[in-house]
């Protein structure tokens, strides 16, 4: 199978690169109030690193997600990629992976990967071969002319990773993409999640309800407040790569997650 | 400026074409034949208030009538189209290539049949409204939660038990749907059909003050129908939320339907 | 039963209903003046088609039907995409445009006399008047229709306004779109024949209600059996359409 860092890229570009989040506020008004939703948060994303936001419900992490991704903008502080500020949606910098698969229905699995190609008018030989690589990147080689209501949730997931990556984007969203799917699935497309980033190395921001699997897939755990959200704590996940579900089992991993937990609880 | 609420909105944009309906004519900027004034529609309704209340009992009369056809049968042939799975493969997808068919074509031919007067009115409009009862019904009969018959059954609930306690309960909110839609129907059928060829009825009083261009008279007619036909939509609503004691049509909640079964059966059983 | 057995028993059903018609009257276990045999009625359909009066009557009708359709389509799409577009108006207007879809139209036709006569405008102002509603309400239900996520994940694609209009918008609406255009054609198609029966010298509707008035029942079948062919061929075309541009609907 071709390693991604040997397809040519779009164009030149970095195959990961750092995120950096500063004095972010986020201030949205709801009837005649104003709602904080996110207040003061700063944090710095290694390139490369695979970072996980966990926090409690509510507590902003898809809005700041929404941020990073520019598909909202900031009431105050700044948010670079690479040095270069997110002002809109760009899947060429950065792409992003729903919790809803949200696969276009009227499209087979490998049009919806194609889909942000075919915005960008790259020739249609060129789409086609990235989406196949990317469709075998996930696992799902053979699966391109099945449409969504086909496959199974699992599958979705993996079909709309897919897209987020065919752009190559050195950087990957994903806002807790495996919420919607069965214990069992989850544990499966983790495990997968990790063998991409593996092969591709990409920064990959993760958010997530699990500490189970915020444990499991991280470098590094943020943690989050609840509204107006804040980082109330950074962990570094001390465990050995690759990870095994064995870990699971370890004291160690019982530790973190309980670090998590205790902080997620004891923030106001 | 701040907005209006869309409540207020609506009733404001009612006002204004009140406002229209009886300035326009009156200033002469339109016609009193396009439009008469609401005063003067207003005014011939209670001069000849009996004229038109004998022509409205003729309708009425008719209307009942072509309803009792339409929705009688229609709930009847619903309930066999939507319930047995033979008939329903068989016959549903001809009865909606059928409705696309103006119906309005057959009156000719039923006029012929049947005279001018009444009758034909009522086999038209019956047959106007046969159709929609019909495919609402079957439609709605498949709506019933088969696990409700299973339930049922598992308490050793009879057949007719289960018909009159599982199945009609069920399916009174669908059905009810129907014949507010139907009962509209047959009602326009019968003002139509009157409007074509009539001696009486409040459709003949339209066409016959049409024809000598007594445009306040044919107002106040069609007003009469339009709110003949909102009353009754307005009371099989009030029957259908009357009856909407669950909440999604043909559910109805486990606990209740043991304590139904439980109860004696009807003589019928 | 299978879809094969299905098919060969509706068209066994055709088959029995078509021999009734032929049988009963001939039998005269009906009055065959008032109920033409099927043979009959055939034949003079066959007669009324080559003469020109009814390819007049045919073309008038259909030249009524496709200005009004065409008119009211647009007009209607317009509207009903602003209602949905444009939180405000969809809220005052919503409620006021459901009470009159509510209200049959047929009953407003004489007041589209009085203003319009009783020529072609009159027929095809009633026609849109007609089909108008329907389209505003499946336009606006079209609109909405289009899921919020799936945008999302557009603009994320990094989607241009005219992108997401084009290849999210139109492909999700559009079984939606064909459903509305083949009941507005219904709409249409009724309102007009009405009119033409109701009040007009010209079109399919007047020359049957002429045959139904002066008992010429073999033409009257003849005509009603057209014009219920007609509506019934454009239908199912139009379905069969929806049904290839459907598949991926749950």
């Amino acid at each position: 199978m071709q390693h991604l860092a040997h397809v040519t890229p779009l164009d030149g570009h970095a195959a990961a690169a750092a995120i950096e989040v500063t004095d972010l506020d986020h201030v949205y008004a709801n009837h005649d109030a104003e709602v904080a939703a996110l207040a003061d948060i700063s944090f710095l994303v290694e390139a490369g690193r695979f970072v996980v936001i966990v926090g409690p419900s509510g507590c902003g992490k898809s809005t700041l997600l929404m941020i990073l991704a520019g598909l909202r903008h900031a009431t105050g502080g700044t948010v670079r990629c690479d040095g270069e500020p997110i002002a809109r949606p760009d899947p060429h910098r950065v792409g992003v992976v729903f919790q809803e698969a949200s696969l276009f229905p009227w499209l087979t699995a490998l049009d919806n990967i194609e889909f942000p190609l075919v915005l960008r008018h790259v020739p249609r030989e060129d789409r086609r071969r990235r989406a196949l690589t990317m469709l075998e990147l996930v696992g799902l080689a053979g699966f391109g002319e099945k449409y969504p209501h086909e496959l199974s949730g699992g599958m979705k997931q993996r079909v709309s990773i897919a897209r987020g990556l065919v752009q190559d984007p050195p950087v990957l969203l994903m806002d807790e993409p495996f919420a919607a799917l069965d214990e069992q699935t989850r544990m499966t497309m983790g495990h997968e999640l990790l063998r991409i980033w593996d092969e591709t190395r990409k920064t990959i921001l993760f958010v997530t309800h699990s500490l189970t699997e915020a444990v499991y897939l991280a470098d590094e755990v943020l943690v989050m407040s609840a509204r107006p959200g804040r980082i109330v704590d950074r962990i570094d996940i001390t465990l050995a790569r690759p990870r095994s579900y064995e870990m699971m089992a370890t004291e160690t991993f019982g530790r973190l997650r309980d670090r998590i937990w205790r902080q997620i609880r004891a923030a106001p | 400026m701040t907005r209006l609420s869309p409540a207020a909105a609506r009733w404001l944009i009612v006002a204004v074409v009140l406002a229209l309906w009886e300035l326009l004519p009156r200033l002469g900027l339109v016609a009193e034949l396009f439009l008469p004034s609401l005063s003067s529609t207003v005014a011939v309704t209670v001069a000849d208030w009996p004229e038109y209340a004998q022509n409205l009992l003729v309708t009425l009369y008719e209307v009942a009538l072509a309803m009792v056809f339409a929705c009688g049968a229609g709930i009847l042939a619903g309930s066999l189209i939507g319930g047995v799975a033979l008939l329903r493969n068989l016959l549903l997808p001809v009865f909606s290539s059928l409705y696309a068919v103006p119906i309005v074509i057959l009156y000719p031919i039923f006029t012929a049949w049947f005279g001018i007067g009444s009758e034909s009115k009522i086999v038209f409009a019956a047959t106007y409204g046969f159709f929609p009862v019909t495919l609402a019904t079957a439609a709605g009969i498949r709506t019933i939660d088969p696990q409700l018959l299973i339930v049922a059954r598992s308490m050793n609930a009879s057949l007719s038990q289960q018909i009159t306690r599982v199945i009609v309960p069920a399916s009174i909110p669908t059905v009810l749907a129907g014949l507010r839609l139907g009962g509209a129907l047959t009602i326009v059928g019968v003002v139509v059909s009157e409007m074509l060829t009539s001696a009486a009825g409040i459709g003949y009083l339209v066409t016959r003050y049409r024809t000598v261009l007594d445009s306040a008279h044919v107002f106040a007619a069609v007003i009469m129908i339009l709110l003949l036909t909102v009353v009754f939509d307005a009371l099989v609503r009030f029957i259908e939320r009357r009856t909407a004691v669950w909440q999604s049509a043909g559910r109805i909640s486990r606990a209740s339907l043991r304590e139904v079964v439980a109860q004696p059966a009807p003589a019928l059983g | 039963m299978t879809g094969r057995q299905i098919v060969l028993a509706r068209l066994g059903l055709l088959a029995l209903v078509l021999a009734a018609w032929e049988a009963l009257p001939r039998l005269e276990i009906v009055n065959p003046r008032l109920f033409p045999p099927l043979g009959e009625v055939l034949r003079v359909l066959a007669e009324i088609l080559a003469r020109a009066d009814v390819q007049a009557g045919v073309a008038v009708t259909a030249g009524e039907v496709a200005v009004a359709f065409g008119l009211a389509v647009p007009l209607g799409a317009l509207i009903g995409v602003a209602v949905a577009e444009n939180d405000y108006l969809g809220r005052v207007f919503k409620p006021l445009f459901f009470f009159v879809f509510s209200v049959p139209k047929s009953i407003f036709l004489p007041m589209f006399i009085l203003v319009f006569g009783i020529g072609f405008s009159q027929k095809v102002a009633f026609g849109i008047f007609s089909a108008l509603f329907i389209v505003i309400m499946s336009a606006t239900a079209a609109v909405e229709s289009v899921r919020a996520e799936h945008v999302l994940v557009a603009r994320s694609c990094g989607a241009t306004r005219w992108q997401i209009l084009t290849q999210v918008y139109m492909p999700s609406m559009l079984p939606i779109l064909l459903e509305t255009l083949r009941i507005s054609m219904i709409f249409t198609l009724t309102g007009v024949i009405l009119a033409e029966m109701y009040a007009s010298r010209t079109g399919v509707g007047s020359l049957i209600g002429n045959w139904g008035e002066n008992f010429m029942m073999r033409q009257l079948f003849a005509g009603v059996l057209l014009l219920a062919l007609i509506a019934i061929l454009i239908n199912e075309s139009v379905r069969l359409l929806e049904a290839r541009c459907s598949t991926w609907r749950t």
